[in-house]
């Protein structure tokens, strides 16, 4: 069976086949073969702003003004221009056409932030059903803020993280949640996890994961805060049964009127959190189990849980995501890692806790192998499906691909220890939501290009002055298309480090490339499009 | 070509199904095909059974599995000899009070 590379040839064929089931996607994507954005405006005479992504359905452009406090929202169009010639294919693009405005069309800019507040330019989550966004604005960061009020020592504190929720078709916001006091690691969307409805929002500063629904009609409701206590009635229960006592709330105030002089102690609970009791309870009872004979249960339990006892307790909860509605995949990690940059080497657990039964069904080290296989096998599973469009779950990952398949292969080969090795490969766990661009353009199976230059993953990489080839997968194994980042005629001044980002549309063979320097120059912006 | 049991279907080569020798449709023969009963219950589904597709996706499936598995008290050698047999029994009586097909 031979494929014809001709794009006549392939409608024809597609006119009388049908695919084999599971690949319509495949199928369809193969024509981007064809329609590849090989025509490049350089420089193009755009709004300085800063370019965030489209949406996962194409529809809109975010991007945030200059300031961090407007968001303005495109619709990527299409250019129109008439040419009166004779062999229009040959000519060049008239000048009136190779502006900004012939690809985008703004639809409304919303100020978000007000005087003291900044928009986090590097947050943003759409859930694609309803076209709402997800924007996050905060204050200034305090270091060394007093642990008051239940807050871990060692923490950030951020004044004000407001969360507003936008209709993207008229930039209506719909609903605002606040949070006082606390941290949420909000560069690259790495606190907040989106799944259909469900918003997962983890402060690291209170150890709490707040699970959000975001309603049709579109407000924000809590369903659940997991951390000190599981199930929503636990405080009630807590509380009530106290109070019955009579001796643990009031002891502290005792002291206060004996000498005041005393400073109040924070409101000490004697028990650990809800959450931390279920994985030391799970983690316990998994020791307990591998040893048959009684004595044997007891110095293993000594060796291997006592004598760990407090690094355990002094776990704390670094990022969260959902594998399905009810189950979520928890990262734990010392207090130190979670705000220094380079957490690589901090020790780090992970954890499935089902939400609905409060129950931990998993607890795995960071070189856990078992949990390394389950990755390797099942990493589609990790990415949680969408529902919503088809395409978002066909983006490359090793599950899916043999191409990538074969790079995990090899760098496992190449590996020098294996615990090491999984390792980096666990670190990606929990994913970032949203972080992958669904562009065919980055389909493996269908072009190769430097993996270190340019891939689906969302971030600022290091810029280069030669343009990045995209190679087709199968034979002929031509050069299909390149992205060249900058000024057409290249970068004189080679001491300026230089970073690009690229902004892929889904579906329409559209690009963005930008280039900045470190300082607030402003960006060289090409468009790349099929002519 | 021709009549081939049921009507004038087309054929590529008119040489084809040639040999065949459907049954004379004017003198039908008055033979039922062979039907085939089955002679025991043992593979008849519950009558309360419901068939639904599993609610949790493979992997979570594979973390409850080996949650499970190291959940589940483990019994020291020579305890896990008496389940098996409890096991046997029963099979051996159903072996034994089947009757053979006819």
């Amino acid at each position: 069976m031979f494929r014809s590379n001709n794009i006549t040839a392939r409608i024809f064929q597609r006119q009388i086949t049908t695919p084999s089931p599971g690949t319509s996607v495949h199928h369809a994507r193969r024509f981007y073969e064809n329609i590849v954005p090989g025509c490049t405006i350089h420089d193009v005479e755009c709004p300085d702003l800063s370019f965030r992504k489209f949406t996962e359905d194409g529809k809109y452009l975010i991007s945030f003004s200059r300031t961090h406090q407007d968001l303005i929202v495109y619709r990527p169009t299409w250019l129109s221009f008439s040419c009166k010639q004779e062999d229009c294919d040959t000519q060049d693009l008239p000048l009136k056409a190779k502006k900004f405005e012939s690809f985008f069309t703004q639809l409304y800019s919303v100020p978000l932030a007000s005087a003291s507040e900044v928009i986090c330019k590097d947050f943003f989550l759409y859930a694609e059903t309803n076209q709402f966004g997800v924007f996050a604005t905060s204050t200034a960061q305090i270091h060394d803020a007093p642990a008051t009020g239940g807050a871990i020592l060692g923490v950030p504190s951020i004044e004000k993280i407001t969360f507003h929720l936008l209709r993207l078709e008229d930039g209506v916001v719909l609903d605002e949640r606040v949070f006082c006091n606390d941290y949420i690691n909000l560069a690259q969307s790495m606190g907040v996890f989106l799944f259909e409805d469900l918003l997962a929002i983890v402060s690291l500063r209170y150890q709490r994961i707040h699970i959000l629904q975001i309603r049709d009609s579109g407000s924000l409701v809590d369903l659940r805060s997991i951390g000190e206590f599981c199930r929503e009635d636990d405080e009630l229960f807590l509380n009530s049964s106290s109070q019955a006592d009579g001796t643990a709330q009031h002891m502290p105030i005792n002291n206060v009127v004996n000498d005041p002089n005393l400073e109040q102690p924070a409101q000490e609970n004697c028990f650990l959190s809800g959450i931390k009791q279920r994985l030391l309870s799970f983690i316990v009872r998994g020791i307990q189990n591998e040893q048959k004979v009684e004595t044997m249960r007891n110095q293993s339990l000594k060796k291997k849980f006592y004598f760990h006892f407090q690094d355990y307790v002094d776990l704390i909860i670094w990022k969260v995501q959902f594998l399905d509605r009810h189950h979520l995949l928890i990262k734990f990690g010392s207090v130190e890692a979670a705000v220094s940059r380079n957490a690589d080497n901090h020790p780090s657990f992970f954890a499935v806790y089902n939400m609905e039964s409060t129950e931990i069904i998993a607890f795995y080290q960071m070189s856990s192998d078992e949990l390394y296989l389950l990755y390797e096998q099942f990493c589609d599973y990790f990415h949680v499906p969408s529902k919503s469009s088809l395409y978002m779950n066909f983006i490359s990952s090793h599950s899916n691909n043999i191409y990538a398949l074969e790079q995990l292969r090899n760098n496992k080969s190449k590996a020098t220890s294996f615990s090491l090795f999984i390792k980096k490969v666990l670190a990606s766990l929990p994913f970032n939501c949203q972080s992958q661009n669904p562009s065919p353009y980055f389909d493996q199976s269908l072009f190769r290009y430097d993996e270190k230059l340019i891939s689906a993953a969302d971030r600022h990489r290091q810029s280069t002055d030669h343009p990045i080839k995209f190679i087709l997968r199968r034979p002929p194994h031509t050069l299909k298309f390149k992205i060249k980042t900058g000024p057409e005629a290249g970068i004189t001044d080679c001491r300026t480090k230089r970073i690009s980002s690229f902004i892929f549309h889904p579906i329409l063979p559209l690009a963005l490339s930008v280039q900045q320097t470190l300082f607030s120059q402003p960006a060289v912006v090409n468009i790349h499009f099929r002519r | 070509m021709g009549s081939w049991i049921v009507g004038n279907w087309p054929s590529f080569d008119p040489h084809n199904f040639s040999q065949l020798r459907p049954n004379d449709p004017s003198a039908p023969s008055k033979k039922t095909p062979i039907t085939y009963h089955p002679t025991h219950e043992r593979t008849l589904p519950p009558p309360d059974q419901v068939i639904s597709s599993e609610a949790k996706n493979i992997l979570l499936r594979q973390f409850y599995q080996r949650g499970d598995e190291k959940l589940r008290p483990k019994r020291a050698a020579p305890e896990n000899l008496a389940p098996e047999q409890e096991c046997k029994h029963p099979r051996a009586s159903v072996a034994s009070s089947s009757q053979p097909p006819k």
